[in-house]
């Protein structure tokens, strides 16, 4: 359980540890502090859009674990010690994954307000499953909406990657 | 032919693609500023009320509010769409007119402490009595929702082409249907935002636009600023589709709360207030009456609408002209008469979204269209066949159509997706329809009346020549324009498209344009774009010529080559030339503007509908039906469209597939729903149901070749034109299904039970 | 939106969360996948003063087979957890369809059972399968334990017997008589909506005959229901389209759904025939729990 201080107007603030990215950061949040705002907010990872903020849209997506979760429903104090990745996450030293690369190339993208949810959703299905059906994607992605592309090249992009397995 | 171009017609990655799939990507909401504040709009929890007084005084005092603002404190100037029409203020006065309308504002250091504030300001109100029904509005004894509307009619149109009565007490059948239509809400995923700092003279706004010029007017005008002191601009936008196309209070109040504070103010939408907010789709009331002879040829169409406006005219004026105004696109007949009513509720107000005006229109044309069809014994491909707009004809409401292929598109989708394999074979439960749609590529005039051009941009070639930029007033909202104008500005340099940048969307940078809206920039500034091109192209040319022994019009330049065209082998390089040129005569500068010819005719209203090219398209879906309980599943969808020549196949067919999703949420799964005091019970994405990935059908998107000599290089619009035929095409496809007509949008599951169940009552009646 | 202020708390044992609990009374809320509860504190719908999180205590997460007792589900599995567990893709599928289909990944990921029974809406999709199989929950609290069947756990919309004090902390899913079960939801689209009727099933088949059947429905009442007068047409009868579909009137006449935005109560009755009737023919047909 994290260390505690109280602040002047006797608000109770807790320290910390997130792991993001591989990289350890110690914040002090209130009990209040959701997740995704701690990483827009104090860790400046605005990668992880506000969409809805009742878990509807899946624009916050991020792995926890290895698990995509929306970040508007989870405490920053209780993911102290798990394994956070963000969208800034995926690809690795400005090279991209090749899930990103799929996106780009399969026109996947328009406003890309869901972009990042929606290849960290695919990111988790296609490191569990790495072949996955057309049906498993469309299930995989189904928590994350967009609003501009139908899905179709979405889809299309994400069995592209998969077929590079 | 495929080599006739060389960088316009290919499917290149987008300019923003890294950014967007790593993140970079910032939107307005993702910006930072030292020192800045959050802020936010209270709204009125009421949906017609007397506002008595307002206390901020117990706001102000919570720690960390930095400004707590009322209509006191900002400009008492009305705004809207149009002089005759202004009537929203940047906070209400004396009433509230809806449940969201805005009462005041407040700054303060992060947005927790924004929320708690805004719970502290204590306001309070007579109500009075709301109409929340359009039919009812109209009545002498109803509440009046503006004191300016008598019968809160808002707008009202009548007009009459051809002689309608004539040509219908001649037709061979005359029928009458009536449609209702629902009201949706754009719902693009990222939340409006707006930062404000207001610097000494200066005011400086970034926002979620699709258009900086429309909201630059506005704010100049609400403040009494030259428009040179208002710099409006955007970075990503996370979608608009009609709702970002007028400023909100976000950028009044904000500009405000800057001023008094002297810091940058971050205003922000929460999915709730968007839903309030909304400037959505009209839900309509179509009564429609055609007369056709007993081929099925349309003889006379009357068309008698009534539209729920919402408590002001927003952009409403334009969609109740709209409405009708397309109607004449797709199919040609001689005599038309149109009457609408454009009515104040207590509601929030709506506006436009992606087809303005017309899918709801359109769903109940298609609708009628194939009631005729079956009354008559025709087919429903076969009777749009037999009315199908050509080229180079005029609607009776005056609109020159230069280029149609609904002809082949029909035709194509009618092969494409095994029509007559399909129709009237297909087992219980499952139906295939037809719908067909239409779009103006760009408005015929500017959102506001002025004497601006269109469009205008600037290409600057880097002093090196390595690379160039484009500067456009244009807007991406994500369907690709930035990538689009790029390749266009490519091409007509002789560049490659690679070396292009861009800087659009910032009228202090950026040359004015309209911005995205009515489907018009690919056209309007990309032949701005064009121009700015071949004019860079032409001094290249001039000062390359002398090196190559050759006058400047022997010569061309393509993909950063220029040659000698009887001699390629003879050839020097772009960059090389425009390093020479800067050296020589200073920057490489090109310049283009574009002017929309005079259009239309001359009755009142003749300007909307007016445009240099109509887009056409053909759709087809196969749905299954689950009779038991409702459930509708769209199978499958070939749509085929016309839209002139493509620039990028990739993003084109994406325009096609998102336009598609749109109209099918709208078909079946969305709608704005309201308690009886007029507040939104489905203001979330939980209730106002976007399909999932899991909902879509396999979509075939396909086209038809017409070069369009109105556009640059033959293109018309796609990104609208899309949503219009879907709601009519999907309508078509359950009435196959079930074997009974629902005259309501959306054609939910629980209504399509309904309608199965009474079917069923029926014919075993029987 | 934003969270009211709350003072946070992350017992590293059941006992402590309970004394807590009973420190606080109904000033406290326990936290466990927070997917219920954030959503209605962002809406203002609940304003605890504590939140006592059951986030260190990781062995509630456990599902297992205990002899003499049956599975035993651990309040903080996820729906995911459940969806993947083998043991009940061994045991009982139908729990993991359940859980499967219900909200959307990102939820799955982090709701949880013990969320899924105590914010006790009609629209749950976990209770009515496991009321059909015969589940019990056991509640622990700072006066000792108790173990209860879940049906009568529930005793009105966002209501149920449980006390301040106490945290579920388990479901027991008794070893079985049936040969198969279901649950079978409808939602106005395929991912991401509340179940408008959801109707679960299990039944003992021996040959052609129904020995016994379980009927749950969930959406149909204030709390999940049993179906009993739609089990007592089935009861030891010879099973026929016919006799499916008389069951299916059965538990529509029977049960008493309300008019919402998702559907009128005519509609969600007509909805309770239909599922009815096709959840016994899936259960029966497919021949596993």
């Amino acid at each position: 359980m994290a260390r505690t201080l109280t602040d002047e107007q006797g608000v109770k603030r807790y320290l910390v540890n997130l792991k993001v990215n591989g990289d350890n950061h110690t914040v002090m949040v209130k009990g209040n502090s959701l997740l995704v705002n701690v990483l827009r907010d104090e860790l400046d990872l605005t990668g992880t859009k506000k969409g809805c903020e009742l878990g509807d849209c899946g624009s916050c997506t991020v792995l926890l674990d290895g698990k995509p979760v929306n970040s508007c429903l989870v405490l920053a104090v209780e993911a102290e010690g798990r394994e956070i990745t963000t969208i800034e996450g995926v690809a690795q030293n400005d090279k991209l994954d090749k899930l990103q690369e799929s996106f780009v190339n399969n026109a996947a993208i328009q406003c890309g307000y869901c972009t990042p949810g929606m290849v960290l959703s695919a990111k988790a299905l296609l490191t569990r499953n790495p072949h996955p059906t057309e049906t498993e994607v469309r299930e995989a992605i189904s928590g994350n909406l967009c609003r501009c592309t139908g899905y179709v090249n979405i889809v299309k992009a994400v069995m592209a990657a998969a077929e590079q397995e | 032919m495929s080599q006739e171009y060389a960088v316009i017609g290919k499917s290149v990655p987008r300019k923003d693609g890294w950014d967007k799939v790593t993140g970079k990507a910032k939107y307005t909401g993702d910006l930072k500023f030292p020192n800045m504040l959050v802020g936010k709009i209270l709204t009125s929890p009421h949906a017609h009320a007397r506002i008595l007084s307002i206390d901020t005084s117990e706001a102000e005092k919570l720690p960390g509010v930095k400004a707590v603002i009322t209509h006191e404190d900002v400009p008492s100037l009305k705004y809207g769409i149009s002089p005759a029409r202004w009537d929203e203020n940047i906070f209400c006065i004396d009433k509230v007119r809806f449940v969201g309308d805005k009462v005041a504002a407040v700054a303060a250091l992060d947005e927790e402490t924004v929320y708690k504030a805004l719970k502290l300001i204590k306001v309070e109100y007579e109500t009075l009595p709301a109409v929340f029904d359009p039919f009812e509005a109209m009545r002498e004894d109803a509440p009046l929702v503006q004191e300016e509307y008598p019968r809160n009619i808002n707008t009202e149109i009548h007009q009459n082409f051809g002689d309608v009565d004539k040509a219908m007490a001649e037709a061979y059948y005359v029928r009458t249907d009536r449609f209702k239509g629902q009201r949706t809400y754009q719902s693009p995923i990222e939340p409006h935002s707006a930062i404000s700092i207001w610097d000494k003279d200066k005011l400086t706004i970034y926002s979620s636009t699709q258009s900086p010029h429309y909201f630059q007017y506005y704010i100049a005008r609400e403040f009494g600023l030259p428009m040179g002191n208002v710099r409006v601009l955007k970075t990503h936008i996370g979608g608009g589709f009609g709702g970002k196309l007028e400023p909100t209070g976000l950028e009044f109040a904000g500009a405000v709360l800057s001023k008094l504070t002297g810091r940058p103010v971050r205003m922000f939408y929460d999915r709730e207030d968007m839903f309030a907010h909304n400037r959505g789709r009209h839900a309509q009331f179509m009564e429609l009456t055609t007369g056709v002879d007993k081929d099925g040829k349309i003889l006379a169409v009357h068309a008698n609408f009534v539209m729920d406006g919402g408590a002001y005219t927003s952009l409403g004026v334009a969609s109740a002209y709209y409405a009708g105004a397309l109607l004449t696109i797709p199919y040609e007949f001689d005599n038309y008469k149109f009457d609408m009513y454009r009515v104040n509720t207590n509601l929030p107000a709506c506006g436009a979204q992606r087809g303005h005006g017309h899918p709801q229109p359109r769903f109940a044309f298609e609708s009628h269209l194939d009631n005729i069809a079956k009354e008559l014994g025709i087919d429903p491909v076969e009777i749009r066949l037999r009315n199908a707009r050509k080229s180079n004809t005029t609607t009776p409401n005056e609109f020159k159509v230069e280029t149609c292929a609904l002809t082949e598109a029909l035709e194509k989708a009618r092969d494409l997706s095994g029509w007559r394999e399909k129709k009237g074979k297909l087992p219980s439960g499952r139906g295939i329809g037809i719908g067909v749609g239409s779009f103006v590529s760009g408005a015929g005039y500017p959102i506001y009346r002025t004497d601006l051009p269109q469009a205008s941009a600037v290409i600057k070639v880097n002093e090196d020549g390595s690379e160039a930029t484009l500067y456009s007033g244009s807007v991406d909202i994500g369907q690709g324009s930035d990538t689009v104008l790029c390749q266009m500005a490519a091409e007509a340099m002789g560049y490659v498209y690679e070396k292009m940048r861009i800087v659009s969307a910032d009228t202090e940078l950026a040359p004015h344009d309209f911005g995205a809206y009515a489907s018009r920039q690919t056209l309007m500034s990309g032949a701005a774009v064009k121009q700015a091109g071949e004019e860079i192209k032409t001094q290249l040319l001039a000062i390359a010529a002398p090196a190559l022994g050759v006058r400047a019009e022997e010569l061309d330049c393509r993909e950063g080559i220029i040659f000698v065209k009887a001699n390629p082998e003879i050839n020097r390089t772009f960059g090389e030339a425009a390093r020479e040129f800067f050296v020589k005569k200073g920057p490489l500068v090109g310049r283009g503007v574009y002017h929309v010819p005079k259009l239309g005719g001359k009755f009142k209203g003749a300007a909307v509908g007016t445009s240099p090219a109509y887009s056409f398209a053909a759709q087809v879906a196969e749905v299954e039906i689950d009779e038991e309980t409702g459930e509708v599943k769209i199978a499958e969808v070939w749509d085929v469209h016309d839209c002139g020549k493509v620039i990028n196949p990739a993003l084109l067919h994406a325009q096609v597939h998102g336009a598609f999703y749109m109209g099918m949420g709208e078909s079946v799964w969305e709608q704005v729903l309201f308690d009886a005091k007029g507040k939104i019970i489905n203001a979330n994405l939980a209730e106002y149901r976007l399909p999932t990935a899991l909902d879509m059908p396999r979509l075939h998107s396909d086209l038809v070749d017409t070069v369009e000599p109105n556009g640059p290089w033959g293109v018309k619009e796609v990104g609208e034109g899309a949503t219009t035929p879907v709601m009519g095409c999907i309508s078509n496809a359950i009435t196959d299904a079930i074997g009974v007509r629902i005259d309501s949008l959306p054609l939910s599951y629980e209504k399509v039970w309904r309608a199965s169940k009474e079917r069923k009552r029926n014919t075993s009646g029987e | 939106m934003y969270l009211p202020d709350f003072e946070y708390y992350q017992p590293n044992s059941l006992a402590e969360a309970c004394r807590l609990m009973a420190k606080f009374g109904p000033r406290a809320r326990i936290l466990a996948g927070g997917t219920d509860l954030l959503h209605k504190m962002k809406h203002g719908q609940l304003e605890p003063e504590v939140i006592v999180s059951l986030n260190g205590l990781e062995r509630l997460r456990e599902i297992t087979y205990q002899k003499g007792v049956g599975v035993v589900i651990g309040a903080r599995a996820t729906h995911n957890d459940i969806a993947g567990s083998a043991l009940l893709q061994e045991k009982y599928r139908s729990v993991c369809e359940a859980a499967h289909h219900m909200a959307n990944n990102q939820i799955r990921n982090v709701g949880t059972l013990g969320g899924n029974i105590v914010n006790a809406v009609p629209s749950a999709d976990l209770p009515p399968i496991l009321i059909a199989l015969g589940a019990s929950v056991k509640l622990a609290g700072s006066q000792g334990r108790r173990v209860l069947p879940l049906e009568e756990f529930f005793t009105g919309v966002h209501s149920s017997v449980i006390e301040p004090d106490e945290i579920l902390t388990e479901v027991i899913i008794p070893d079985q008589p049936s040969t198969g079960s279901t649950y079978i939801r409808f939602g106005l689209r395929r991912s991401g909506a509340l179940a408008v009727v959801g109707a679960a099933v299990a039944v003992t088949m021996e040959g052609e005959t129904c020995r016994e059947a379980r009927i749950a429905l969930g959406a149909a009442a204030p709390v999940p229901m049993r179906a009993r007068q739609a089990e007592a047409v089935l009861k030891n009868q010879v099973i026929t389209p016919d006799l499916l579909e008389e069951a299916g009137v059965c538990a529509a006449r029977e049960c008493s759904p309300r008019s919402s935005i998702r559907g009128s109560e005519e509609y969600r009755r007509d909805l309770v025939r239909v599922l009815t009737r096709r959840a016994l023919q899936k259960a029966i047909k497919e021949g596993h729990v």
